[in-house]
């Protein structure tokens, strides 16, 4: 319990910090960009607690979840089996080096072209960016397979599918959980941009529209949103995290304390 | 030997014993293998020949760098020879064969980290498509054979070396092998486990009727442990001499180890592997 409240304070302490210099600065000499915190609280509750929220942000949610969820699943499916093989890997490697260094929203007029307005390509969009480091880190785990845990699963007669499920894809699972550690924010990233470039919903098209309408505070209050999203965003992942690699934590912890 | 009189003649011979087709379980033979490298060809095993009997153990011994594991590999399937053959119950071994389990030096990185210790146990059952009642059945009768009944929910590595070592022995056992194929095993654990493990062995090998194929570098274990001692020669590997250890079948650390004969044995098998290692070769190793 004690502890919990010391982390929380941590946690909270430079937040609270930082907020209270904005108030004060902003509190007395009102400037028509920067809206005081009072002020934004009750823009964000106007704005956002109510229609915009299932209109516009639960749209822009649904295809980063979409997004991210087929960057991840398909990562981690080419990662295994271009992981595995030896020709596969040399093959694809200076092609994928060259697609993770373009920067994604240089896609999306290119996409706009080929497949038109749609949240389709809107989720591709997030796939194309978020992909990279699900697939390279689920490579480089695959490629890093323990030679003895592989003789062991050999000799035992554990292979094909079996091989994959239950030695490939745990022993990587740390390096995957890093890639996807990744692919998240530049999921999210794209979310917005994909948005901004065009869109007719979505939380990056309303923060868009009030920038050009001068609604200062409601646009500050839609980045306050994106934060806020960034932050479950990354709860969930540790919580996620956690559970599933609750056992490399623990290795972890103990070769440390020896 | 010159230095005791009265010591019985050894059971000796300078080239791979073979046996009877319905005494044997598993053949090496004219075993070759040369690893191609960019630095030129190394031959690693020369030529090997000798039969594993049914419900015995064989250890291999040999200077470091004689070519055991890449031997025990070729056996277990694990690596292709270059030429020349295992059979295993008369059917030529390709690939891993189901007969067989595999007990690894490195116990930290053949255990799956990931699972728990009766986990890491199933696994190959589980993969084999073994019923889960049977399953659970025969992990649990593993587990306990190795003295290790009381920590199934436990992760391998939060045990001691020797403890982890034993789980692999369990998991081997549970898969139920003919033939039992351990490389250097122990080396990793201090000589107090060591001795235990060693027993555990013999106790495993007796309790199951299985046979045992064991690779050391320790002298004293070899002799400890076995029926038949063979020797290896210092790379590229032959045979260099296959000893029979007629010590009587119950053996204990104490008095096993003070009785004369395996003062004698050990003594004979230590001079082998000083000359080994000095690159004596017996001429007709090659021949046979």
């Amino acid at each position: 319990m004690k502890k919990t409240l010391a982390g929380l304070g941590f946690a909270l302490g430079l937040p609270i910090i930082l907020v209270s210099i904005w108030w004060v600065s902003t509190v007395n000499s009102p400037n028509f960009f920067v809206p005081t915190p009072p002020e934004l609280v009750k823009t964000f509750i106007e704005v956002w607690i109510g229609p915009a929220l299932w209109e516009d942000v639960l749209p822009s949610v649904l295809r980063f979840l979409a997004g991210s969820a087929i960057a991840i699943v398909l990562g981690i499916l080419l990662g295994v089996i271009v992981g595995l093989n030896r020709t596969l890997r040399d093959l694809t490697e200076p092609v994928f080096e060259f697609f993770r260094a373009l920067p994604p929203p240089v896609l999306i007029p290119v996409l706009l072209l080929l497949f038109g307005l749609s949240n389709w390509t809107q989720i591709m969009m997030i796939v194309i960016g978020a992909i990279w480091p699900v697939l390279l880190n689920t490579i480089e785990g695959v490629r890093a397979a323990d030679s003895v845990q592989s003789d062991t699963s050999r000799s035992y007669g554990i292979q094909g599918f079996d091989r994959v499920r239950y030695q490939i894809l745990p022993s990587a699972s740390p390096q995957i959980f890093t890639g996807i550690r990744q692919a998240l924010p530049i999921g999210l990233m794209l979310m917005i941009i994909s948005e901004l470039f065009a869109a007719t919903e979505g939380l990056g098209f309303q923060v868009n529209q009030f920038q050009r309408r001068f609604a200062i505070p409601e646009m500050w209050s839609g980045i306050l949103v994106l934060g806020l999203l960034s932050i479950l965003v990354a709860v969930l992942f540790r919580f996620v995290e956690r559970r599933v690699l609750r056992w490399y934590h623990r290795l972890k912890d103990l070769e440390n304390a020896a | 030997m010159q230095h005791d009189a009265e010591a019985m003649p050894l059971n000796t011979q300078s080239y791979g014993r073979t046996l009877a087709p319905e005494d044997t379980l598993l053949s090496v033979r004219g075993l070759k293998k040369v690893y191609h490298t960019d630095g030129g060809d190394i031959e690693a095993v020369r030529d090997l020949t000798f039969d594993l009997g049914k419900n015995e153990t064989t250890c291999l011994v040999g200077p470091s760098g004689s070519g055991k594991t890449t031997l025990l590999k070729c056996i277990a399937g694990l690596l292709e020879p270059t030429s020349g053959e295992v059979v295993l119950d008369g059917k030529p071994v390709t690939g891993p064969p189901k007969k067989m389990a595999v007990v690894f030096q490195e116990y930290g990185r053949s255990l799956f980290p990931w699972l728990r210790v009766a986990e890491n146990v199933e696994l190959p059952l589980k993969t084999a498509g073994v019923p889960k009642a049977e399953r659970e059945a025969r992990v649990a009768e593993a587990l306990e054979e190795v003295g290790l009944g009381h920590v199934p929910r436990s992760y391998p590595w939060q045990l001691s070396g020797g403890m982890q070592q034993r789980v692999a022995i369990a998991r081997a056992i549970a898969y139920q092998p003919e033939v039992l194929l351990m490389d250097e095993p122990f080396a990793a654990v201090d000589a107090q486990t060591r001795a235990d493990l060693e027993d555990l062995v013999r106790k495993v090998r007796k309790d199951l009727g299985i046979s045992v194929l064991f690779v050391t570098h320790d002298i004293d274990e070899s002799v400890y442990l076995a029926e038949r001692v063979i020797m290896l020669s210092s790379s590229p590997t032959v045979v260099q001499e296959d000893l029979v250890v007629d010590l009587p079948a119950e053996r204990d650390q104490l008095n096993t180890r003070s009785l004369p004969r395996f003062t004698q044995l050990r003594h004979h098998v230590y001079e082998q592997i000083q000359l080994a290692k000095k690159g004596f070769r017996p001429d007709d190793a090659v021949v046979r």
